[in-house]
């Protein structure tokens, strides 16, 4: 495995430049990974080695970006059954809602093909929340329908499955709706 | 005649030119008019304070014996001395007034007990020289340098006008007062300011200049004051009377005819700025119908409040922090509370540009205490932070350190893992891309305290770093435009930041770690 040279253009000299890494430096000196009660660097020390983890502490598979900073709950057969939807709550009270891996259009050939934001009385794709008191923001109880998630042969009704007010839909549904059928590249498929 | 009134002598034999005859004296003295402002009405300043201030009598007497001398040069004319013209007399008991009718006290040094200030000698300058040493003294002030900054009501400019008026109208004819111009005399706040100069300079060891450090004096006589606003809202009655119907502004002159307190519904107060602006735009005339010709006398003196302190000192600088809250397991799915906070972010490299603004500080910091101050950082047992080029700056500073915030770049290190192993071809990818604009709309964590919206940032460049030992983890160095969120561009936030790290290479991206290694501002360098 080859070490890059630094083709970095920075001003004047930072520590940076000190990445022109030679060959034996390879060979990683057993820095242990940061822990909580860091120290500055003496001198000599690169700021390289500050930055590299030991390769033995990092964790095979790490946990995603969701499964770190959420809570993930489901709701199970909403309303009607094999209805599964998943609630993934953030630390500071935002959830995000989308269709859980169970639900029953998931199941069907083709998966979902289409989703409709406009379930009748409004069309959730057409609303703007503003500014750090999200004016705007519509209230929804659980039972509210959020949209219609279309197969090749039916549809099913979306649900917000929470209480709370509707910051955000997911307007790239409407153009890409097989992102509800895989998650891609972790660009998960949420209704909001 | 003792060494004393030797020197008011000799000064006096000086001034008497611009002095008016004893009668106008005594006159103005039986209006409560005190030796001071005396003085500075006629443009005579430079009475050195050493010396006693004169006492009206001893001013009366020196002067008149001047003008008995066959030889003296007076070219204030020849009106006789009609003592019978004038009813003031010193001597008398009864007529005396304690306050100044025309500075209300300012240039009268009491030292706040109820001291007799026609007889007291002492009513010197350095009453409030003491004052101010005995502040700075209990305030445990260092200074090598002061500035005074003078407030004074308005009403204090309104009696000099208003006594000059009086004089001229009174005068006018007589020989030595023709010439004699209003903008001769020396204002209260002149006056003022070089007495309190002179005596602090020489009592504090330390020259006045434009100092960061302020002596404020700020004068206040509310029943003056108070009855300047209601001439005020007389004249700007006068103005509107031909135009509105004005039953509220009767009601108000009403109520200033009794020197009745006035509710603030109909009391409009104007500032001191707008009066001031007000009093030097009315015409003589005008003025003279709404002001007392001489100023009334008043039984109070002003208050006065001394405050010292020091401008705001600017140390900035740039600092580094080699901690972060993070636990080898912090992989593990831990209380929700810890969230995003657990994947702190150190600063290293040149370090972020900080500014500290000092209040009031009690001495003024040397380039050689804040060398001080950094050593004491760096040098510390936790080496959590390190500090560069702390030094002194100005108040500007704030404003580079704004403007810096929102342009300039920043360069971070980051422990990315992903889906699959790294390939050469991803590596080239990532490092041939330049000035790569991505969308954001703001992140799920910080949606709860900011707007919603799409941002445009710029991604500069990027580089890998490969980790020995691991295919799917390397260190990814990035330089991005301010503000642009970091770890949402790894992992692309649900899709809501597009391109992301792992649109571009096409699989999973996770950030673990997270390290700025630049903050590219002209800034503290």
């Amino acid at each position: 495995m080859e070490m890059p040279k630094a083709e970095l253009s920075t001003p004047s000299s930072t520590p940076l430049a000190s990445l022109q890494i030679k060959k034996e430096d390879e060979t990683l000196k057993a820095v242990s990974f940061p822990s909580a009660g860091d120290r500055a660097p003496n001198h000599g020390d690169d700021l390289r080695s500050l930055l590299l983890p030991d390769a033995h502490h990092l964790p095979v598979t790490p946990p995603s970006a969701i499964e770190t900073n959420f809570t993930c709950y489901f709701a199970l057969d909403f309303l009607k059954p094999g209805h599964d939807q998943y609630v993934y709550r953030h630390a500071n009270g935002l959830c995000v809602i989308g269709l859980a891996p169970t639900h029953v259009a998931l199941k069907e050939e083709g998966g979902v093909v289409r989703v409709d934001f406009n379930v009748g009385k409004s069309d959730r794709s057409e609303m703007k929340v503003t500014g750090k008191r999200k004016r705007n923001a519509k209230h929804f109880e659980s039972n509210t329908a959020l949209c219609k998630v279309f197969t090749n042969g039916n549809f099913f009704l979306a649900r917000c499955c929470v209480k709370g007010s509707l910051l955000e839909v997911n307007d790239r549904l409407i153009k890409q709706p097989d992102l509800l059928n895989t998650s891609f590249f972790g660009d998960k498929g949420y209704f909001c | 005649m003792d060494s004393g009134e030797e020197k008011a002598t000799t000064f006096l034999s000086r001034a008497a030119s611009s002095l008016p005859p004893p009668h106008a004296i005594r006159d103005l003295l039986s209006h409560g008019v005190c030796v001071r402002c005396i003085f500075r009405l006629f443009g005579v300043s430079e009475y050195d304070d050493s010396c006693p201030l004169l006492k009206a009598s001893t001013l009366l007497s020196l002067l008149e014996e001047q003008r008995n001398i066959p030889n003296a040069i007076s070219e204030n004319g020849s009106i006789a001395n009609d003592l019978t013209q004038c009813p003031y007399d010193p001597h008398a008991s009864g007529n005396e007034q304690p306050y100044c009718s025309v500075c209300l006290g300012i240039l009268q040094f009491t030292n706040g007990h109820d001291q007799d200030l026609r007889t007291c000698e002492s009513n010197s300058v350095s009453v409030l020289t003491s004052a101010i040493t005995e502040i700075l003294k209990k305030e445990a002030h260092q200074i090598d340098g002061f500035s005074i900054e003078i407030s004074l009501p308005p009403v204090v400019s309104a009696n000099d006008r208003a006594i000059w008026l009086y004089m001229k109208g009174r005068y006018a004819s007589e020989e030595w007062f023709i010439g004699k111009l209003l903008s001769q005399q020396i204002s209260v706040k002149d006056a003022l300011r070089s007495l309190v100069t002179t005596s602090l300079e020489s009592c504090l060891g330390v020259k006045s200049s434009s100092s960061s450090f302020r002596i404020r004096l700020t004068y206040i006589h509310e029943e003056a004051s108070s009855k300047l606003q209601c001439s005020m809202q007389k004249f700007h009655g006068f103005k509107r009377r031909k135009t509105e119907t004005n039953c509220k502004e009767r009601m108000v002159d009403d109520l200033c005819g009794k020197n009745e307190t006035i509710s603030g519904e109909f009391h409009r107060c104007d500032s001191d700025a707008v009066v001031h602006c007000t009093l030097n735009a009315m015409q003589d005339d005008a003025f003279s119908e709404l002001f007392m010709l001489p100023p009334e006398k008043t039984n109070n003196g002003c208050k006065l409040t001394i405050s010292c302190y020091r401008l705001p000192v600017y140390i900035g600088g740039r600092y580094l922090k080699f901690s972060r809250r993070v636990s080898q397991s912090r992989w593990m799915i831990e209380d929700e509370r810890m969230g995003e906070a657990s994947v702190e972010v150190r600063m290293l490299g040149s370090g972020r540009p900080f500014l500290v603004e000092v209040s009031n500080a009690r001495v003024m910091p040397s380039m050689v205490n804040i060398q001080e101050i950094a050593d004491k950082i760096n040098n510390s047992n936790d080496k959590y932070v390190t500090v560069r080029n702390l030094k002194l700056v100005g108040s500007e500073a704030w404003n580079l350190l704004r403007e810096g915030e929102a342009e300039k770049q920043k360069q971070y290190a980051a422990v990315v893992w992903i889906s699959r192993p790294l390939t050469e071809v991803d590596f080239n990818k990532i490092s041939s891309i330049k000035n790569l604009d991505i969308l954001q709309k703001t992140p799920v964590r910080v949606l709860h305290r900011r707007s919603p919206m799409d941002r445009k940032k710029i991604i500069h460049w990027m580089m890998v770093d490969k980790i020995v030992g691991t295919s799917q983890h390397f260190l990814l160095h990035l330089c991005t435009q301010a503000g642009t969120y970091i770890k949402e561009f790894v992992h692309g936030d649900l899709g809501r930041t597009h391109p992301s790290l792992g649109s571009i290479l096409g699989c999973r991206a996770e950030i673990l770690q997270l390290d700025v290694t630049d903050v590219k501002m002209d800034c503290f360098d």
